[in-house]
């Protein structure tokens, strides 16, 4: 289970020792001691459960945020749990990445356990799994956000048009708001964060179209001209998943120029924008991201109009099942909401504060995007 | 800055000693100056349109209500430019040195104050909110620039600020979501910082192991160790271990409704509050009490101390506790001070930004916290720009503290001293 402490307190140990005074070395010693002696026992423990499970260990790569991050990674964890009530037997472990440098000895150390199944958990780890993949032709792999041109045998990647149901979730910020601002803000400046923020920003220009309305988001700027299938454009990102601080700061940003509804993309750091929104007090909304945030972060329930949601455990749940069932087959998997692999979650504490004509008018535009009658592309329509 | 003078308290935020500005330095910082006037003037106020308008938001109820200032983005351009240069023209032909950084200081507000006007062209800018915004971003650099100082002064480097800041944030948390007292995880955080100070004076002082060995040691075991606790204690129990509530701001009454100062200074929590009041309290006991010329003679001269009678380990163990302790509190205020939670490194480095705010603050608190302003307030800058979209990419900005900290760093404190005995373990001769 905590593996990369062993890792981290051995990178350390090989360094110390050529400056160290033999003082120092007894004083790391005891510094990593704790750690280290934890790490090699739960290893131990581990190695122990491959030898006498008869069955099938299915395994975790943790991108950055950490594998309590309440979204993405938590999500693929969660799949592999769901997974392990459905077959008896099977054993799950994660391996953390604490620095994007993690990725390729992570994903060798896993391979090395034998995993049935290794899942690497997002598109930052698109290339090492690419390259170990290639590297190990009989290992199977799941990645979660990212799509492989040309597919791999040997990997199913996971991705998800959370296009659509940001479409939704910018629908109904924009219904929502009191102010006539929505903000959005982003962990990082890539595709699977922007698709998110880009559905967003489409839902509010389509609610103002279509109510006359002059609703604005802020935090993201879809760009006029780009490829089709990009996501490009300018906004607000904090360029990190792990400092909450940031997220507070970004929320209280948008706040602060007007915007009464926030939806941060940014995994963990959200909980940063939660306690902000929390903070201005009645009148400030927010959407959750990735999983359902009443669920995984309840104590911010009240807060949560909904939650823009991709189905990563169901998906993750059903990789390890069909692996450990000898039934995997790699290439590329596409959620959307006619696949229920994207969704707006439960209103939850706000099922009596949206209106009637809202939810309908949400479970129409569910059922036009799905049948392709209403673009989630921004550019098409005007940006008020 | 010799033992036997008598130092005066610092002056203005990062205003150092007048004696090491050179006369080049001066020309070359009137002549910056003049350059981004120059810029000032073509950039925000030739080349934008002449009807363009900005409005500064100062004070929105619930705060203090006062209206907001609309201004022509290309008058301000040019009032500003003019301003600039003239400041920059002065700093070239005057003679003496006394007053420059304060004469540049204010050239560079004018040429910041134009670039958000241009910034915020054809819109809002909430100007309350974001000095507010970079007083909380400021608060936990100063805590550990603080505690930086307290170690330093008495000749001891404390590189380990940032695995005191986890250690303070997580066991500020835990005791505060446990018991449900607030001020008891503040008491927590500060603990568990002193004990994290503790082994490091222990350690480099009892054995004379190298400083910055221990310290990174510290900084690796502190996250290895919350990293640990927190997957599997903090995770499995989060409804009764890690979710503390959080300090809320006070409003301090009658000096709240000052307009734009009152929103911006006197009405944030006990975090904000304390981190001022120790700066002071750190900078009038280094430069103005006994206690403070001994902790100083330590760090400069222990041999010279001791045989006028100080004891030079205690007075290095007591401070480098307190130091500790210091960067505890301040770890604290990242989790009931702001987000209510302990998550894993948190801390985001900002432990080492506080050791460079305190290099740059030339080790005197004053000092120190016009360079956390600064970190601060290029946070909160780099925030409002985003969401105003300057079409300046996200990395860039986010880049840009790091990028001030090297101009300033390399080109205007120019060479820093530390105390002479900073880092050097003592043996009695």
């Amino acid at each position: 289970m905590n593996d990369q402490h062993r890792n981290d307190a051995g990178a350390r140990h090989r360094r110390l020792p050529a400056r160290a005074t033999v003082v120092l070395a007894t004083a790391a010693l005891a510094a990593t001691g704790l750690t280290a002696g934890v790490a090699s026992a739960s290893a131990t423990r581990a190695t122990r459960a491959v030898a006498h499970a008869s069955h099938f260990l299915a395994c975790e790569v943790t991108d950055t945020g950490g594998i309590n991050d309440r979204s993405f990674n938590a999500s693929a964890y969660l799949g592999l749990q769901l997974a392990a009530k459905k077959i008896p037997g099977l054993k799950y472990t994660y391996l953390s990445s604490t620095s994007t440098s993690d990725y390729t000895p992570n994903i060798n150390a896993l391979i090395a356990k034998k995993c049935g199944i290794i899942i690497t958990v997002g598109f930052d780890m698109a290339s090492a799994t690419q390259t170990e993949a290639k590297a190990h032709p009989g290992q199977k792999f799941s990645i979660v956000d990212f799509t492989y041109a040309p597919a791999l045998k040997n990997v199913l990647a996971l991705h998800y048009e959370t296009d659509q149901d940001g479409f939704l979730g910018g629908y109904l910020a924009a219904a929502m708001s009191k102010t006539g601002k929505v903000g959005t803000f982003g962990g990082q400046d890539i595709p699977t964060v922007t698709i998110y923020m880009d559905g967003f920003v489409a839902g509010v220009r389509y609610y103002d179209m279509l109510n006359h309305a002059h609703v604005v988001a802020l935090g993201w700027n879809p760009a006029k001209k780009r490829a089709k299938g990009s996501f490009a454009g300018t906004g607000v990102f904090t360029n990190d998943f792990t400092n909450q601080g940031l997220g507070k700061t970004d929320a209280t940003t948008l706040m602060a120029q007007g915007a009464d509804v926030i939806f941060p993309v940014a995994g963990s750091v959200g909980l940063g924008a939660a306690a902000a929104v929390k903070q201005a007090g009645p009148g400030h909304y927010m959407e959750w991201v990735d999983t359902d945030g009443c669920v995984s972060a309840p104590q911010y329930c009240s807060l949560f109009l909904t939650s823009v949601t991709k189905g990563i455990a169901p998906s993750v749940e059903a990789a390890v099942v069909s692996a450990a069932a000898g039934k995997f087959k790699g290439g590329n998997y596409n959620g959307t909401l006619a696949n229920n692999g994207v969704s707006l979650s439960p209103f939850h504490t706000f099922a009596n504060k949206v209106p009637a004509k809202v939810k309908t008018e949400l479970v129409k535009l569910k059922a036009d995007i799905i049948a392709g009658k209403v673009s989630t592309d921004p550019n098409s329509y005007p940006a008020s | 800055m010799s033992l036997l003078e008598p130092e005066g308290v610092a002056g203005l935020p990062g205003s150092p000693d007048s004696r090491v500005v050179t006369a080049g330095r001066v020309r070359g910082m009137g002549a910056f100056l003049v350059a981004i006037a120059v810029l000032a003037a073509l950039a925000f106020g030739v080349a934008t349109p002449a009807g363009a308008h900005a409005t500064f938001t100062l004070g929105a109820p619930p705060a203090v209500a006062v209206a907001p200032l609309e201004m022509s983005v290309r008058f301000v351009a040019v009032v500003c430019a003019l301003v600039c240069a003239a400041l920059g023209v002065l700093l070239v032909a005057r003679r003496g040195a006394r007053g420059s950084y304060l004469i540049f200081s204010l050239g560079v507000v004018a040429f910041v104050w134009s670039f958000l006007t241009w910034a915020a062209r054809g819109t809002d800018l909430n100007f309350v909110q974001m000095l507010a915004a970079t007083l909380i971003s400021t608060t936990p650099l100063v805590y550990g620039s603080l505690s930086g100082i307290m170690c330093e002064r008495s000749g001891v480097i404390n590189i380990a600020i940032e695995g005191q800041f986890l250690a303070g944030a997580f066991l500020g948390a835990m005791i505060a979501s446990v018991t449900g007292d607030l001020w008891l995880g503040v008491l927590a955080g500060a603990v568990a910082g002193a004990a994290f100070g503790w082994l490091l004076a222990f350690l480099s002082l009892r054995y004379g192991a190298d400083q910055i060995i221990v310290g990174v040691v510290i900084v690796a075991f502190c996250t290895g160790l919350t990293n640990f606790l927190t997957a599997q204690v903090l995770t499995p129990y989060q409804a009764t271990l890690n979710s503390p509530q959080t300090f809320s701001p006070i409003a301090i009454p009658l000096v709240d409704k000052i307009p734009v100062v009152g929103p911006v200074l006197f009405d944030q929590n006990v975090f904000v509050y304390l981190a001022a009041v120790l700066v002071v309290v750190v900078n009038v006991g280094l430069f103005r009490t006994r206690w403070g010329l001994r902790v100083r003679s330590v760090g400069e001269h222990p041999h010279a101390a001791e045989t006028v009678g100080i004891h030079v380990l205690s007075v290095r163990y007591r401070n480098v506790v307190l130091g500790g302790l210091i960067a505890g509190i301040g770890g604290a205020s990242f989790t009931i001070g702001s987000v209510g939670e302990f998550s894993s490194e948190m801390t985001a480095g900002l432990g080492y930004v506080a050791l460079a705010a305190m290099i740059f603050g030339r080790w005197r608190p004053f000092g120190a916290l016009g360079a956390a302003l600064l970190f601060g307030f290029s946070v909160s800058l780099q925030s409002f720009l985003a969401v105003l979209n300057v079409g300046i990419p996200s990395p860039f900005l986010a880049m840009a503290p790091y990028v001030i900290t090297v101009a300033v760093v390399s080109g205007l404190v120019g060479r820093v001293r530390p105390p002479a005995a900073d880092g050097v373990p003592y043996r009695r001769e």
